[in-house]
């Protein structure tokens, strides 16, 4: 109580009327959630405005009014965005109930650029992209604002990406591995997994030891709600919430919102990279935000370019993925790697942002629909995914082990495709299709069970070792599991020291061998 | 066309000889009609009327709580740089004043600082 009465006798003692002028605008129309404001002659772009519905009021109607009949908290604060300054007014964007902004409103210039609550009280909360918990665990203390907006790190800031972002996926951290700052496009149709991959990775990092487990933004744009609720409730299942922030701007809130999530998560993460910490972003999906930043740039009558898209469509992904990095050891060493997600239709990755944002990203994953009707999952076609950071952002356990993997599956692969037109095939050539096969039933594996490294590494281990060549081809995805078992209950000394070492030692790989060889012994 | 012919209009506007101002509009009739622009004038008409719009919305007002403080509060917003005549009373104020003009607001009323005070509490 002591607290309360303190608090407020600093409020009434400051209650001085405001001191100098401020600069105000009128709004002159507004429509489509944009409004076009008269005066705010010194308005800076991406300035945040707010606008006054207490001005024209009397003092008990503006403290009174939340029985209106639109409801809501009143007096409702609506911030906007200024976005176009023209020569005669602004043009802003309305962050919030558009349909509470009537003509004729008083319209207040804040002095600041949209910026964003962050701190580390934000983790295991679900926020919009103005920082707003929407969890329903009440207000969030001791943070900070950021703006929402700002410049990458130069190169001198930067240091190389090398160490390794274990997804948990196999087939991933194999082939594609992915490193602490890099951007990794994931992209394919709908319901091909991609959502799953994203994940799947959230939840592989709590098997990382605290100190180095990166903190896990999740960015859902225009989603369904339920969709988003039934995501947050697996994490928090998982025991994933602990280490992650969801931030979430459902299909239904405005297009402003909507382009604006993936920079709030983006600012979010550069609060822990600065701390020199990690953290991962994922953007799910950038083209919708792409959708509702066209949707903005039209209603601001802006010149609409390709598909209708605004002329600085790049610019808005390239922006925001050149914020991922690794910093330097000057700046703190931390880093901030983003997964950003982009839907295709009908596989095609020639489309206007679908090659927008593979040029910006450092890789992609590419999953394919015909693989997940055929039964692989995770649907990843490795011909033409790829990870430009390679192998320096692997363990040496998983470089040893799967170097060869990729050319052997690309081999595979041609083989496969012309074995549909040939019957008659060498012996050689059947045992290097069978290889291939057993290859590809090894690196299947469910949604929500990402595996740790040390465990992908004595699998793939066995795989390229020939420790599955006895099985059929079909019989070796339960083999895997059962190797898997196997290792757990026999081998926890090898896996520890895999874990530990981060690579295979001649005495671990001596051990291995022969846990591998009890194993297949046990098989009949 | 349209606003260069309201740009010239608005330009006349500022004039103080009333004479040459009727003349010119006549003028500019008679050239409406001669060039086949009479069409025009709606459009003019339009943008005309949002910029008067627009000059009585940015024209200095100031108001006050209770009309003894309409000498205070003319002389505090002259110094703010808002020039008035005479303010308009507004009992909602609760005490003080405010003043506005060209976009810029002084509000010095217990009723902006009541409302401040509310939601730095509640929001």
């Amino acid at each position: 109580m002591q607290s309360i009465i303190e608090r407020i006798e600093k409020e009434i003692a400051a209650l001085a009327p405001v001191a100098g002028s401020e600069e105000v605008g009128i709004v002159r129309a507004t429509g489509d959630g944009i409004a076009e404001i008269d005066g705010l002659s010194h308005a800076v772009m991406s300035e945040m405005v707010l606008f006054d519905s207490t001005f024209d009021r009397t003092l008990e109607e503006a403290l009174n009014a939340s029985e209106s009949p639109t409801g809501g908290k009143d007096p409702e604060i609506i911030y906007g965005l200024v976005l176009n300054l023209e020569e005669d007014q602004v043009r802003v964007v309305i962050l919030g109930n558009a349909s509470k902004v009537r003509e004729g409103m008083l319209v207040r210039r804040l002095g600041r650029t949209l910026s964003i609550p962050v701190g580390d009280a934000l983790v295991g909360r679900v926020v919009n992209s103005l920082g707003e918990p929407v969890d329903g665990k009440g207000l969030i203390a001791k943070t900070t604002l950021k703006p929402i907006e700002r410049e990458a790190y130069g190169v001198i800031d930067r240091a190389p990406v090398n160490v390794p972002l274990h997804t948990g996926i196999k087939a991933i951290d194999a082939m594609i591995p992915i490193g602490r700052g890099q951007r990794e496009l994931i992209i394919g149709d709908r319901g091909t997994g991609k959502t799953a991959i994203a994940i799947d990775t959230i939840l592989n990092q709590k098997s990382e030891p605290e100190a180095t487990r990166p903190v896990c933004i999740y960015v859902a744009i225009g989603q369904k709600e339920s969709k988003t609720a039934k995501l947050v409730a697996e994490l928090e299942e998982k025991g994933a919430m602990s280490y992650t922030i969801v931030v979430t701007v459902p299909a239904s809130a405005p297009a402003a919102l909507q382009f604006l999530a993936p920079f709030a998560g983006a600012t979010i993460g550069e609060h822990f990279m600065e701390q020199g910490k990690d953290a991962l972003v994922v953007y799910d999906d950038l083209s919708k935000q792409a959708v509702a930043y066209r949707q903005m740039s039209l209603l601001l009558r802006r010149p609409p370019g390709r598909e209708a898209y605004p002329g600085d469509i790049f610019y808005l992904h390239s922006r925001l993925l050149e914020r991922a990095a690794k910093l330097s050891k000057e700046k703190g060493g931390g880093s901030l790697t983003a997964l950003p997600i982009i839907e295709t239709q009908e596989g095609d990755v020639s489309a206007y942002i679908p090659t927008n944002v593979i040029s910006i990203t450092d890789g992609q994953i590419f999953l394919q629909t015909d693989l997940f009707n055929k039964g692989q999952r995770p649907a990843i076609d490795v011909g033409i995914s790829v990870s430009r950071v390679g192998s320096s952002a692997q363990t040496k356990a998983m470089k040893k082990v799967s170097s060869k993997i990729k050319l052997e599956l690309a081999q595979f692969r041609e083989l496969e495709a012309f074995m549909q037109f040939s019957s008659d095939l060498d012996e050689g050539t059947k045992k290097q299709i069978d290889s291939g096969r057993r290859m590809t039933e090894v690196l299947k594996q469910n949604k929500g069970v990402p595996l740790p490294f040390e465990m992908e590494a004595a699998v793939i281990f066995a795989a390229t070792n020939g420790y599955f060549d006895g099985f059929d081809p079909e019989d070796t995805s339960a083999a895997e599991s059962k190797l898997r078992e196997f290792l757990m209950r026999e081998a926890g000394g090898a896996l520890l020291a895999i874990k530990e070492s981060k690579e295979i030692r001649e005495e671990t790989e001596k051990t291995l061998r022969e846990k591998l060889d009890a194993f297949t012994s046990r098989i009949p | 066309m349209e606003d260069e012919y309201t740009r010239i209009l608005t330009i006349l506007a500022e004039s103080d000889d009333a004479s040459a101002k009727e003349e010119t509009l006549r003028r500019l009739f008679v050239h409406l009609k001669s060039t086949g622009r009479i069409k025009l004038l709606p459009g003019i008409l339009k943008k005309l009327t949002a910029i008067e719009a627009r000059r009585l919305t940015q024209a200095p007002q100031v108001e006050v709580a209770h009309a003894g403080e309409s000498r205070m509060a003319l002389a505090e917003a002259a110094r703010e740089g808002i020039v008035a005549s005479h303010a308009r009373v507004n009992e909602s104020l609760i005490k003080g004043f405010r003043a506005r003009a060209d976009g810029k607001l002084v509000d010095r009323s217990a009723k902006r600082a009541l409302i401040d005070l509310y939601q730095n509490l509640t929001i």
